[in-house]
């Protein structure tokens, strides 16, 4: 089990605080509800933790020492894997991308359709492997996505309002879906300003409000 | 207008005549232009991808700057590399005077900071959320770069071409610092305006069919790539 720890997080947008001295421990096994009004800085704060966006400031404490920002998004890039709220999907197949990831994992071709092969029955589109990813609906392209990152078997997944556009039938998939990466020991964190999400059980919420984190454990 | 109708009718016949010191002309011009986009394109791209993807000092400046020199005009470059390739220039020794190489230097002048500008329009209007996507998913920066690439590849694609269009067509760079020697470096533009000074209209005709010809096609590849584009982005 992973655990990470970021301490002081700061970042600042137009003499504006964004987040303020955001202290965060994370265990792979955990499962995080982050809240927060609109613009409350979720999508930065999961940016910056995946290693994508800089901040003004931060702590990252490995091996006791400090890192610095170029080591650290290294380190932090192989273990979160960031899905975008609307998902970004290359060019080609459903199948294509989600061996994106796989390609760069030194695995041979028939390992590579194997693990395609699982992660299209996780999302249950096999019958849509050929089809391109531009003629996806929003819901499929969001199941897409999640099967991409799930395959590279990150430490932990970061969801960014995934059920945001996405109607009752899509959202009651994406929950199984996330409950199955969940049963496989994958961290993961996921936003939405509606806190209510009956079917998840989360461990954690995390709550944004001014810059702020603040932390709530589940039962 | 007997006399244009006529040596029309003579370029059309010198066209399909196969006559190898046209061919030799057309071929040698092609040859030039493609190998300054060769040797252009990769760095420009690079050059267009820091400027969209990166932020540093200097960034709107040289962005201002790649604008600016789009505008150059052909004969102030041929002029330049003139005094600069000249015997008594500071590249003297170089011998490259009056030759193609000098000509590829002068078209890729030309080129670069269309090619630049082009790329980085087409980068910068791209959606950021590729590159992160690529990287999130453990590409090397590197491997990101070339996902980048490839999604953008209709926008980059268009860049090329209109970055060949303008300099196979260029004359004043080429003639300058070509000369204008038969077999050597006689191009399609400095030999439409050797013919036309002799009067000797159908050879230039015939070569200005060809270059209409290829802004034509030209220009058919890139509404094609605009409907490809399009059609992705539905």
């Amino acid at each position: 089990m992973s655990n990470i720890q970021l301490e002081n997080i700061n970042l600042q947008r137009n003499k504006q605080t964004v987040l303020q001295n955001i202290q965060v421990s994370l265990n792979s096994d955990d499962f995080i509800l982050m809240t927060g009004q609109n613009g409350s800085g979720k999508s930065t704060f999961l940016r910056i933790i995946a290693g994508l966006l800089k901040p003004d400031g931060f702590k990252l404490i490995q091996n006791d020492t400090q890192q610095s920002w170029a080591t650290a998004k290294k380190f932090l890039r192989q273990y979160f894997c960031y899905l975008h709220q609307t998902p970004y999907l290359f060019s080609g197949t459903v199948q294509d991308n989600i061996a994106y990831g796989l390609k760069y994992q030194g695995l041979s071709k028939t390992e590579i359709e194997h693990k395609v092969d699982e992660a299209l029955e996780l999302i249950k589109l096999q019958h849509l492997a050929q089809r391109h990813s531009f003629a996806l609906s929003g819901g499929e392209k969001q199941r897409v996505a999640i099967a991409r990152s799930w395959v590279i078997h990150p430490d932990f997944i970061l969801l960014d309002e995934p059920f945001a556009n996405m109607d009752k039938h899509s959202r009651h998939n994406t929950y199984a879906i996330i409950n199955q990466l969940k049963e496989e020991n994958i961290g993961i964190i996921l936003t939405s300003h509606d806190p209510h999400h009956g079917e998840l059980n989360f461990n954690k919420q995390l709550h944004l409000y001014q810059g702020q984190l603040s932390e709530k454990f589940y039962q | 207008m007997n006399d244009l109708s006529s040596a029309t009718q003579q370029a059309i016949i010198l066209l399909f005549s196969a006559d190898p010191e046209l061919w030799e002309i057309i071929l040698l011009s092609f040859s030039v232009s493609l190998r300054a986009i060769l040797i252009s394109a990769p760095l420009a791209i690079i050059i267009a991808f820091c400027l969209s993807y990166f932020k540093f000092p200097g960034r709107h400046f040289l962005i201002s700057l790649f604008n600016t020199a789009m505008a150059i005009p052909a004969v102030v470059v041929g002029l330049t590399l003139y005094l600069l390739l000249s015997r008594s220039g500071p590249l003297g020794d170089f011998k490259l005077l009056f030759t193609q190489d000098a000509m590829i230097m002068g078209q890729i002048v030309l080129c670069f900071p269309l090619l630049v500008a082009l790329s980085y329009a087409t980068l910068h209007s791209m959606d950021k959320r590729a590159w992160e996507t690529a990287i999130t998913l453990g590409a090397h920066p590197v491997r990101a770069f070339f996902t980048v690439l490839k999604e953008a590849r209709f926008g980059l694609t268009a860049a090329i071409i209109a970055a060949f269009g303008r300099i196979i067509a260029e004359v004043g760079s080429s003639m300058m610092v070509g000369g204008n020697i038969l077999h050597y470096t006689r191009n399609i533009p400095t030999a439409i305006a050797l013919e036309t000074s002799k009067g000797s209209f159908s050879q230039g005709i015939a070569l200005g069919i060809v270059l209409l010809l290829m802004a034509l096609v030209l220009n058919l590849v890139l509404s094609l790539i605009q409907a490809r584009n399009e059609h992705h982005h539905e």
